[in-house]
Order: structure tokens, then sequence, then C-alpha cells
């Protein structure tokens, strides 16, 4: 065991994950600067945006086969956490349409889905806990 | 579900760590099994109970919440007490 949450194969599992995930978000980066200055062609743009997207599949094909091999309990969290993202990016969405009817500043595209990442991160945090193991335990 | 597996893992000297190890699970699922926070699903409660050479119903039994979704034609078993209150 290398935690009390996550046996040897979750552990590689999830760096599995974190490391494509880091590379996507440091290409996503990349991709938007170069873009946004100008400073490569547009045919390039667009085999970088294509590059992203494989790359992001790739991700999320390594993160469900983390959920799906996963401990069963860390299952739980996970699923938990996913489940509560969603549930903030539909109330954020759909509440902050009315607000922008009643004149608040439009929203952009990326806001919902920062909030569901820091609500899929704070859920993970959260689940641990509830099941975290007490004091006094082995 | 209310289990004795606290019990049963100290008569084998065994700690939570170990028998995580030999379920191929986290020692935060046996613990949270153990202290009731979690009910392990089907499979695991019978790796559980073979790994402790009993049946599952020596392992685990139903509490008053699990209890009530028993089918009334049935018997019922005693919920709280532990094990084997059917033989009553």
């Amino acid at each position: 065991m290398t935690s009390t949450e996550f046996t040897v194969r979750d552990s590689r599992n999830h760096r599995t994950f974190s490391l494509w995930m880091i590379a996507t978000m440091i290409l996503f980066a990349a991709a938007t600067i170069l873009i946004d200055g100008k400073w490569i062609p547009p045919a390039a743009g667009w085999a970088l945006t294509a590059v992203t997207g494989v790359l992001l599949v790739v991700t999320i094909h390594s993160y469900m086969y983390f959920l799906r091999h996963a401990d069963e309990l860390l299952r739980k969290v996970h699923l938990e956490a996913l489940a509560l993202a969603f549930g903030a990016g539909v109330v954020v969405m759909m509440v902050y349409r009315l607000c922008e009817r009643l004149g608040a500043p439009q929203l952009d595209i990326n806001d919902p889905l920062l909030v569901m990442c820091l609500t899929w991160i704070g859920g993970q945090v959260i689940g641990s806990r509830r099941y975290a193991a007490g004091e006094g335990d082995e | 579900m209310n289990n004795r597996l606290r019990v049963l893992r100290a008569e084998r000297r065994w700690s939570q760590a170990e028998l995580a190890e030999r379920l191929g699970v986290s020692r935060q699922t046996i613990n949270a099994i153990e202290t009731g926070k979690y009910d392990p699903s089907l499979p695991l409660a019978f790796a559980l109970a073979r790994t402790f050479e009993l049946k599952i119903e020596d392992v685990f039994w139903p509490d008053a919440a699990t209890a009530a979704l028993s089918p009334s034609s049935g018997p019922v078993r005693e919920t709280d007490e532990g094990p084997g209150m059917d033989r009553l």
C-alpha cells in the first residue's frame, strides 16, 4: 500500500492519469498562447488544436481506466465527486443564464468549467474525509 | 449492515493494512467497513468471508435499516445483536 486510500494499482493508474492531464494542460496553455499571439500559421494552429483534442480524449480514457480498476471505496468517492461537479456545473449554468437576463455580465464558457473542476477536487477531499480512518486506527 | 470484522481480524492478529493487502483493497476501505461508514459490495463481502474461512452471514448481518427491507413473509432475523440470531 502506498497510502491509506490508494492501493499500489490505484497509485499507478492515478499517476498515469495525472501525467496525461499535466501534459494536456501544458499543451492547451501553449496552444492558447501560440494561437492568440499569432506566432504560428493557421494550419499549425489547427494541427495543435487537434493534438490537444486527442490528448484530452486520452486523458479521459486514462481516468476511466483508473475508475474502473479502482478500489471500490475510492471509486465511490470519485463518482460522488463527479456527481457533485456535474451538479454544480448545471446549477451555475442555469442560474447564471437567468442572472444574465437580469443584467449580470455575460458568462464565459470556461467559468462553469472552472467551477466543475474545483467542485470535483473539493468533492474528492470531502469524500476522502467522510470515509477517512480515524485516530487510533491501525 | 453490521459486521464483526474488527473482532475477526483481532483474533488473527492481522492489521488493517495486512487484511487490505490480502484482499487487494485499500486500508481505508477496511477501516470504513469496520466502522460502519461503508457497506462493501457483494463480491468484496464474500471475499472477506472467504478470507476468514467463514460464511458471509457469520461476518455480516443486517442492521435495523437493512432489516426493514426484508420481505415480511420470510423469517426476520434479529439485527443488532450479532450473527446467528436466526438459530434462536
